[in-house]
């Protein structure tokens, strides 16, 4: 465009302002409707947690009150008493503590060893290898849970045991896949140095890389426990008794054993997400920092 | 006593594109014993490949590789009596220096007085006592390198294996690790092998130098011989900047036809490419040889030409002109005081007694 | 990538194992017990399945049936209603919550980095929450009586109570409701590190060729981020097509089939009636659905994608 020539320059430079002012006025506007559209839509966002929380301090005429109290006007500690005396929820709890953990504990060490191979040694096959195991990730769950269910609870006799809850879930693809993303970012000159240095190949895995794939260990074992702890399937499938069931599988009890305690069903939602909402915002940066490494596309 | 020796190597890499790509193409030279011998060549000529081999991190497809008197072939690195500096530094991250410098000995299952000492020893050679209780991210680039090279000096190896050490640092700080390189590699009396792409670092600080290009080794040779008598064409365009001019010719009696000139060959010289006599050649001339008439103090007869520059660069000291033979473009390359001026036609003498011919189709020097 | 070529490969002997072992059996030491469990814990039950959709299965024992699993499947009304049930929600959901997702990072992306991290986290927060404590709370939200939290806002408006779960004209509705709210942060941190990655230049350049905001978004923004977007539409789809813990949880597949999903159909065949066969064949099915999509969307999206 060219620029016109203008008669008088002084109107000119006040026309300018004029337009520049009101660009400007129109910017602030924007980002103060996106910061009320933002802050509502976060809200929004946290009314189930809320109405979650709100609903299990209420005791039984409370939660079925007309009209409804959207904050209970007499909070009461029944529906967590219920819970622990009648459910057995410490010892889900605990369950589901140990389960999670050791799973988590397996599932890194494997997923780093796999992952370093992957993204750092050569070796024939690696590639071939290595597209199989991915491919596997396709196929829906559905597809091998019978005659998983069939090898663990016949074939190997763990059915309502810690065994059989970890057992099938030691390994996990997307793990081997996030930890090769994460090391192959590290610099290969540190492996050749470690050999010139003598070192073992497995003690450069133990010495070199493991220290320096900390923060991607960290991610991965803080996604794999909130994983494990809030799986339900598998461990629905293979324990039947009260003191063996996971938190995710006892909570289903509230809504199928005992009649629509919606006091209970709360206050044992409370119980499954307030440590993982702990876990989150304790490691929030983690956690932030770990969904790009896994989604990086090949 | 550590020589090294390659007979007959060849390494191949199985490209999932390319298929089998060969790295290094039967690479045969010894590096003596306290030389300082420089891989220089264009990035992917095979000169780090062939580092890599000789520090046993890759194994060549065949050939044979000695150190000293042993054949290697299928030794682990850490049994080849070698120490290797790398690019990055290669600097382990959560160890702190004197850990770092340690990590190898300690493996060896060096007693822990001997390690103190021979840390000791390097840190005063590199004046980096200081800094040995730092982590890596705290230091800067230049000190980086020197614990880089203190962490091959405490393995006091027989040959020093270096990798591209200086690329990472900044023009001014090259230069003076550049110095320091050198008189480390006397004090130290051992065998250094040393890659580059730069071939200023590979003239100033090699004994002799091996260009590379293609896996081909094209030359072995002192820096002095490589710059007055390359092999080749590459040879001749890859070292000295800028680089050797080439101007297609035709060469007749000991008249040399350009595409606008006629130049005349020194006698001497004839004799040298009879067997081209009527043939079409390429003439090689350097640009410090291309000297503007009136800086010289003798009217030469013959081998003058009157072109005109098309571009003139004041590089302070000196000059850089361009002008064009034909479709070949020229770069000339005079003192500042010569003043010349671009789009000017200037008279320019072409120092013959320093050409050289190649053939166009082999590339070689005639 | 490349591996070396070793000599010794070129042909089998002892001492060329040996040495191959030397050279590379460690590399393989790494993998070992990975891939070995692997193969007990997803490779053999893939192949056992497969087998198993063609038996009507029995504990002591089975019956090779040829395809009657999957011709009784194809002809079963049911089980094509769950297959309707499936593709409905997986349409009404994943395109939805992936323009949810982008315009939520549309809007975090110009504010600045502090205000940015607080709203990644407070998007991301319900995500950790597990599918079973998500559906109990709905289910307690969606309660059909006027107790029920989604009728008292809708009281609020004026508006009549619905039953929402419990009718199968808006049980299905209600369950893809569900996932509208909460549940983009990952999504939205996707985005934004997307976004971080297209170059200011591209955007500068637009402003000197005087582009409106939208034909930025429209010309710059969206098809920068297609990779992206695809990555999540295969996920989405491939995860909508797997729903369970909802259905399960809040209506059993009911009321009349209006909320039986493949999933759900699998878990009934498997676990309640013990028709292994059958279900392995519907998983199979699933399976099969499943991998056509995710190509299908991948050579679609992917033929125009800018890397």
């Amino acid at each position: 465009m060219e620029l016109k020539s203008v008669t008088d320059p002084q109107y000119q430079i006040l026309l300018d302002e004029k337009k520049d002012f009101r660009r400007k006025t129109y910017k602030k506007i924007g980002l103060t409707i996106i910061y009320i559209f933002l802050v509502l839509w976060a809200v929004f966002t946290f009314v189930p947690l809320l109405w979650m929380l709100s609903s299990s301090f209420k005791d039984s005429s409370a939660i079925t009150a007309v009209p409804p109290e959207l904050l209970p006007k007499k909070p009461t500690l029944d529906a967590y008493k219920r819970i622990f005396e009648v459910g057995g929820m410490a010892r889900w709890f605990l369950n589901s503590t140990i389960v999670a953990s050791i799973s988590t504990i397996i599932n890194v060490f494997f997923a780093s060893l796999a992952g370093y191979a992957f993204s750092k040694l050569k070796f024939p096959g690696r590639n071939t290898i290595f597209w199989v195991l991915l491919s596997s990730m396709m196929i829906p769950g559905q597809v091998t849970l019978i005659p998983l269910y069939i090898l663990v609870v016949n074939t190997l006799q763990l059915e309502n045991t810690y065994f059989g809850l970890i057992v099938p879930g030691m390994v996990s693809v997307g793990s081997i896949f996030l930890m090769k993303q994460f090391m192959s970012s590290l610099p290969s000159s540190l492996i050749d140095a470690g050999r010139i240095d003598a070192c073992s190949e497995f003690g450069i895995f133990r010495k070199i890389i493991l220290p320096m794939a900390k923060p991607g260990l960290a991610v991965l074992g803080i996604f794999t426990f909130v994983g494990h702890w809030n799986n339900f399937f598998w461990p629905f499938l293979i324990t039947n008794t009260n003191s063996m069931r996971t938190l995710q599988v006892g909570l289903t009890s509230f809504r199928f054993e005992n009649l629509q305690d919606y006091g209970a069903m709360m206050a044992g939602a409370v119980c499954s997400a307030v440590p993982m909402i702990i876990v989150f915002l304790a490691l929030q940066k983690y956690f932030l920092r770990g969904i790009t490494i896994g989604a990086v596309k090949g | 006593m550590a020589e090294v020796k390659f007979v007959n190597v060849i390494k191949e890499f199985e490209d999932e594109k390319k298929g089998k790509v060969r790295a290094v193409n039967n690479a045969n030279f010894v590096v003596k014993d306290k030389e300082f011998l420089v891989f220089v060549g264009p990035s992917g000529c095979g000169k780090t490949t062939s580092l890599r081999m000789i520090a046993g991190l890759e194994r060549q497809s065949s050939g044979d590789i000695f150190i000293g008197n042993r054949l290697v072939n299928k030794v682990h690195p850490k049994d080849r009596d070698i120490a290797m500096v790398f690019q990055d530094y290669a600097l382990y991250p959560h160890m702190t220096i004197k850990e770092n410098l340690a990590f190898g000995l300690k493996n060896l299952k060096t007693p822990k007085a001997e390690i103190e000492a021979k840390i000791k020893e390097a840190a005063a050679i590199l004046s980096i006592e200081n800094l040995l209780d730092r982590k890596p991210r705290e230091l800067s680039g230049g000190q980086k390198q020197r614990i880089a090279v203190g962490r091959a000096i405490v393995r006091n190896p027989s040959v020093f294996l270096f990798d591209e050490p200086l690329s990472n640092l900044d023009a001014k700080l090259r230069v003076q690790m550049r110095v320091e390189l050198s008189e480390l590699h006397k004090r130290l009396g051992a065998t250094v092998i040393y890659v580059t792409h730069d071939q200023v670092e590979a003239m100033t600080l090699g004994q002799r130098i091996v260009v590379m290009n293609g896996g081909e080794i094209q030359q072995i040779a002192s820096p002095e011989e490589l710059y007055e008598n390359p092999n080749n064409m590459f040879v001749a365009g890859f070292i000295g900047s800028p680089p050797m001019n080439f101007i297609k010719a035709r060469l007749d009696g000991n008249q040399l036809m350009t595409a606008d000139y006629t130049l005349t060959v020194p006698v001497g010289l004839l004799d040298k490419y009879k067997a081209y006599q009527k043939e079409e050649v390429v003439l090689g001339i350097r640009p410090e040889d291309i000297i503007s008439l009136n800086l010289l103090n003798h009217q030469p007869n013959h081998n003058v030409i009157e072109p005109t520059l098309k571009v003139v660069e004041h590089l302070g000291a000196e000059l850089l002109f361009y002008f064009n033979i034909g479709e070949d473009q020229v770069t000339g390359r005079v003192g500042a005081d010569a003043k010349l001026k671009s789009l000017s036609k200037v008279k320019l003498y072409i120092n013959m007694e320093k050409m050289h011919l190649f053939d166009p189709n082999t590339q070689e020097r005639i | 990538m490349a591996a070396t070529v070793s000599e010794t490969s070129k042909k089998w002997s002892w001492v060329n194992f040996k040495q191959f072992m030397k050279d590379y059996g460690w590399c393989y030491a790494f993998i070992a017990l990975p891939f070995l469990l692997f193969l007990v814990f997803t490779v053999y039950p893939l192949i056992t399945a497969f087998i198993m959709s063609f038996q009507e299965y029995g504990i002591l024992e089975s019956k090779f049936i040829g395809f009657e699993n999957y011709k009784y499947l194809l002809e079963n009304e049911i089980f094509w209603k769950s297959m309707k049930n499936t593709v409905i929600y997986t349409v009404g959901t994943v395109p939805v919550n992936i323009l949810i997702t982008f315009f939520l990072a549309l809007m975090i992306f110009p504010i600045n980095k502090r205000s940015q991290t607080f709203f990644k986290a407070s998007f991301y927060l319900p995500a950790v929450t597990s599918g079973i404590t998500m559906s109990l709370i709905w289910l307690w939200m969606f309660d059909p009586t006027e107790s029920g939290l989604m009728n008292i806002v809708l009281g609020w408006f004026g508006f009549d109570q619905q039953m929402w779960l419990a009718s199968s004209d808006s049980a299905l509705f209600s369950i893809m409701l569900m996932t509208y709210i909460g549940g983009h942060g990952s999504g939205v941190i996707l985005y934004l590190a997307a976004m971080g990655g297209i170059p200011k230049s591209l955007y500068e350049a637009a402003d000197i060729d005087a582009a409106s905001w939208w034909s930025k978004l429209k010309n710059i923004t969206w098809p920068l981020l297609k990779p992206t977007t695809l990555y999540m539409l295969i996920t989405g789809v491939i995860g909508s097509f797997q729903v369970f813990e909802a259905t399960y949880v809040m209506t059993q597949g009911g009321p009349n089939f209006a909320t039986t999903t493949i999933a759900y159909l699998i878990y009934q065949h498997a676990f309640q009636y013990y028709q292994f066969g059958l279900a392995s064949a519907e998983a199979f099915i699933l399976g099969f659905v499943i991998i056509i999509i995710s190509v299908l969307q991948f050579k679609y999206m992917s033929s125009d994608v800018e890397y």
